[in-house]
């Protein structure tokens, strides 16, 4: 018989977080912050790329410290039961009973799906399945699911075929499934348009209104920040409390500079005439009869939605795929840089990798430091690609590309995982690439307005 | 095809087991080829013959070969062909092709989405459904993405020397991003299956249904029992025989 | 009442369970080879013959499962991700390389990575379901399931005890390997199926036959040319890919930091 307050507080978390240091860091990524999170709440937290807030939300979903490498120093309340970390030892963590009380969605919604079942409703289930809960029950809390976030018309899709939206709103979805007193979503509207945006806002509202604990982590301050209880900025590893910035620069701009520089007169370096492309003969053409010049000292985006064949364009830019029909030419040396870097690294260092397959000697290496200069990845260039964040591998990638010199620079993608820093790194390379007269072609996933 | 649809994966199964065993058992040339003929035309029922007989040959011929060689070409001690050599290497490559085509004929018509859903529920190991399952699924996938890195080193204007050193430089590219990627992601992707309740500390339950009858609970059981007493019998059969 | 948070320790019961199912795994697998080397059946395909390859069959295969079921419970959820992961590297760099280079199978790359990087357990782990699942699209490989078990167990042994630290023992623990899971898995090929799965090695067994050697003796030497040469160059390029692989990454696994399986290049990493 607890009165109501109490039951509130018993099924909050509270946190108090004197250090939490990785593995192999040598410095601790936070330290000395407090959270007390109660249901019926939404909290927001922003913070750059890189400064802990997914770290932060590992640590609320059970999933920090992994036992015998990081190091953590807090104690938490949840649920009622108090966790105590210390920085020599944690308890080793029941993930699947702490998820059931808080339960995390990270930045990519594929890594939550277990990627292993034929239909969206049967991946909405897995965590289910694996608790034994009969199937009538699982039935019941499906549809009701179902139809808080209306995705019935996704029930029967394969999990793996669906675009980022749909994929964000199944996971969202999954999340759900579990029933979980608290959550906490990373970047929860990270390349959404708006329509899904709005879903996922609704979702999260709906809630809130149910008596549920909500923390968002976010890069930039969305338009979240109204409807939250509190706001918090992570900043110098800590949290600042009630900071509410204003409104964010736009990555955008970086690249509404750059297109201004466009020559309209200058050689053509770039030509598609009519061209249709597709994969195999016996396929239909993905684009067909697409016609376009990309001029040196021009920069030219190719924008729509997914599947539209813009990346199968580039890849024809590049040589990868021959033209059905048509005529393509290049004048100049082409350079491609992929929608995922993993892709292209392999080495063991950043300056290895940037290096690769270059000749042996002086101009090579002064070369290689030049570009690395370029992207702000010096102070990197003897680590690991794999150990950076996927926004640097981006660079290192790009650098791959760079020291070859091209005269066309193709680009999937680029703006995709980049942070904020680094996608003005990129808009300025983009911007030294055209002015010395190369040129530009690359695919933006969202139309901007 | 919907008949198949109607079988639990392990009634297949079992059923294969039990005539693998008990065909091997008797090692009759004719019993041996009606057995596969018999495979052949319920493949032809589901419609996948041209497969079936397309993937038994690459695993079944090569095998052939070699007990030819071994058996029909080389018995101990000299290399000449023997009538004796030939029909023991004939009576192994018909043991070898009855296990392959009815092994196949069973990957050909179970559907795998339904044989994971069997596995877990069933007493196996609830880990179990979840390595096939994900298995099944990584291979297309990783290959995908093999074809995309091949892409990726192409655009990097690398030049690969000739001979074992090219070759070792070739593979080391392909091998590297594709293992550093594959792996990272499932060392991302694990604490979010744990958070999801895997491996299931209890008895696992499924969304989908696998069909199942106690009339197919009866083959199972007796499909089993045979493929274990039956082989024995045979045996001790055939050895009366040869005494007598 | 909420479910408790923490974990409890393990029952020392269930380890008991798990490691008589191993004991009895590597037992049966022992007594059905030495039954076979000490009889010699002589006869391929007269009754006793049939008796023979199914019992060989039914053993090799039991054995596998029984190894299976002692390891997998105790998989951590971080190893049971990356055993598909290494099954499908199987496959694929297999198919890679093996396409390129002379004939031989390299088909166990993903479970010798598993073993250097989470143990012994889980690459046998690896090495039966690898089995198990390839034996889907070629169902002659299944009783061959106890021999994948052991590469993976002895990789992971291999680098428990420093065959990683250094590129060039990887290879050297290949070949010891090679040695042992080309005797094991020789009673299969000569007493299953008769002969080997390719016209290649067919021939190599073939002249030894025709020298006088018994099936079991020329499909053992048979073995002992091919698989050495072959899980030494597997070892070898498990062993540089691990050391591809970030810090941050290798030392994630429990396996990797406990034996130190890099040795001073991984100790340098973390530190």
């Amino acid at each position: 018989m607890s009165d109501k307050t109490e039951a509130q507080q018993q099924s909050g978390v509270d946190l108090k977080l004197r250090g939490f240091k990785y593995a192999q860091a040598k410095q601790p990524i936070l330290k000395d912050l407090e959270l007390a999170l109660r249901p019926g709440t939404l909290t927001v937290i922003t913070g750059s790329s890189g400064s802990g807030k997914s770290t932060l939300g590992a640590i609320l979903a059970g999933m920090l410290p992994r036992p015998g490498l990081d190091s953590l120093d807090a104690t938490l309340v949840v649920d009622g039961q108090t966790v105590e970390h210390t920085a020599v030892s944690s308890p080793r963590i029941d993930t699947s009973a702490w998820a059931q009380h808080i339960g995390f969605l990270p930045q990519d919604p594929g890594e939550y799906l277990s990627g292993i079942r034929e239909t969206v409703k049967e991946e909405l289930v897995f965590s289910l399945e694996n608790r034994g809960m009969p199937r009538e029950m699982m039935e019941a809390r499906l549809q009701s699911v179902v139809n808080q976030f209306g995705i019935a018309h996704l029930l029967n899709r394969d999990p793996a075929k669906l675009s980022g939206g749909q994929e964000r709103l199944v996971a969202l979805a999954a999340l759900v499934m579990n029933d979980p007193q608290v959550l906490v979503l990373d970047e929860p509207l990270a390349g959404l348009d708006s329509v899904v945006r709005k879903a996922v806002l609704k979702t999260i509202s709906s809630l809130t209104m149910t008596e549920k604990t909500v923390v968002v982590l976010v890069r930039e301050p969305i338009q979240l920040s109204t409807q939250a209880d509190e706001v918090f900025c992570l900043t110098d590893n800590t949290l600042a409390s009630g900071i509410r910035t204003g409104a964010p620069r736009k990555v955008d701009d970086a690249w509404t500079k750059v297109e201004a520089y466009a020559r309209p007169t200058s050689e053509i370096l770039l030509s598609f005439q009519t061209v249709s492309v597709g994969y195999g003969k016996n396929s239909p053409p993905i684009v067909e009869n697409f016609s376009l010049d990309v001029r040196a000292g021009e920069c030219v985006e190719l924008t729509g939605p997914n599947g539209s064949g813009k990346t199968t364009l580039l890849k024809s830019a590049a040589g990868l795929i021959v033209p059905m029909r048509g005529n393509l030419s290049r004048n100049g040396k082409v350079g491609m840089l992929l929608q995922n870097p993993n892709d292209q690294l392999f080495e063991r260092t950043v300056r290895r990798d940037v290096g690769y397959g270059l000749p042996k000697g002086r101009r090579s290496a002064s070369k290689i430091e030049e570009v690395l200069e370029q992207l702000a990845l010096t102070d990197l260039s003897d680590v690991h690609p794999y150990e950076l964040p996927m926004s640097k591998r981006k660079l290192v990638a790009l650098a791959g590309v760079l020291v070859h010199e091209p005269d066309i620079l193709l680009m999937d993608e680029p703006e995709e995982t980049l942070d904020q820093r680094d996608a003005l790194t990129l808009g300025s390379a983009v911007q030294t690439h055209t002015d010395s007269g190369g040129s530009v072609l690359l695919t933006v996933h969202n139309a901007k307005k | 095809m919907p008949f198949f649809q109607k079988l639990h994966p392990f009634t297949v199964l079992s059923v294969a087991i039990a005539i693998v065993a008990v065909t091997t058992a008797i090692g009759n040339v004719w019993v041996s080829l009606a057995v596969i003929v018999l495979c052949l035309a319920a493949s032809a029922f589901a419609g996948k013959i041209l497969k079936l007989v397309a993937l038994s040959a690459a695993i079944v011929l090569p095998a052939f070969a070699s007990q030819l060689l071994i058996h029909g070409l080389a018995s101990s001690g000299s290399l000449k062909l023997t009538a004796e050599g030939l029909s023991t290497a004939t009576a192994l490559g018909l043991r070898t092709a009855v296990l392959v085509v009815a092994g196949l004929l069973c990957a050909l018509i179970i559907d795998r989405h339904q044989l994971v859903a069997a596995i877990d529920l069933s007493k196996a190991p609830p880990q179990l459904g979840y390595l096939v399952a994900a298995t099944l699924f990584l291979l297309p996938q990783l290959a995908e993405r093999q074809k995309i890195i091949g892409e990726a080193q192409a655009l990097r204007h690398v030049h690969f020397r000739r001979g074992i050193v090219g070759w070792f430089q070739k593979a080391r590219m392909q091998a590297v991003p594709l293992v550093l990627s594959s792996l990272e992601e499932t060392s991302k992707r694990a604490p979010h299956l744990a958070a999801r309740g895997f491996p299931a500390n209890t008895r696992m339950s499924r969304l989908r249904t696998v069909p199942d009858s106690r009339v197919q609970r009866a083959i199972r059981v007796s499909a089993l029992v045979l493929a274990l007493i039956g082989p024995v019998l045979i045996l001790i059969g055939l050895q009366f025989g040869a005494v007598a | 009442m909420s479910p408790n948070l923490i974990l409890a320790e393990e029952h020392a019961g269930s380890t008991l369970r798990r490691n008589l199912l191993a004991v009895a795994g590597t037992l049966l697998l022992v007594a059905t080879y030495a039954a076979l080397v000490i009889t010699q059946p002589t006869n391929l395909t007269d009754g006793l013959g049939q008796g023979v390859a199914l019992a060989t069959f039914a053993a090799y295969l039991l054995a596998a499962l029984l190894l299976l079921a002692a390891v997998l419970p105790d998989l951590p959820v971080s190893t049971l991700t990356l055993i598909p992961v290494a099954l499908a590297l199987n496959i694929l760099l297999g198919q890679f390389v093996g396409s390129v280079m002379v004939p031989l199978y390299l088909d166990s790359i993903g479970t010798v990575l598993v073993g250097f990087l989470a143990g012994r357990r889980a690459g046998a782990a690896t090495g039966v379901l690898g089995t198990l699942i390839w034996s889907l699209f070629a169902p002659t490989v299944l009783p061959f399931a106890a021999g994948a078990a052991l590469v993976g167990f002895l990789a992971g042994t291999a680098a428990r005890f420093g065959a990683v630290r250094r590129v060039y023992l990887a290879p050297i623990a290949g070949l010891v390997s090679g040695v042992l899971v080309g005797v094991v898995s020789a009673p299969v090929a000569a007493f299953v199926f008769g002969g080997t799965s390719g016209v290649g090695t067919g021939a190599v067994v073939a002249a030894f036959r025709s020298m006088g050697d018994s099936l079991l003796s020329a499909v053992t030497k048979q073995a002992l040319i091919s698989d050495p040469g072959d899980k030494a160059i597997v070892f070898l390029i498990a062993a540089l890919l691990v050391y591809a692989l970030p810090g941050r990454l290798s030392h994630s696994y429990e396996f990797v930091r406990r034996y130190k399986v890099l040795g001073k290049r991984g100790a340098k990493q973390s530190a």
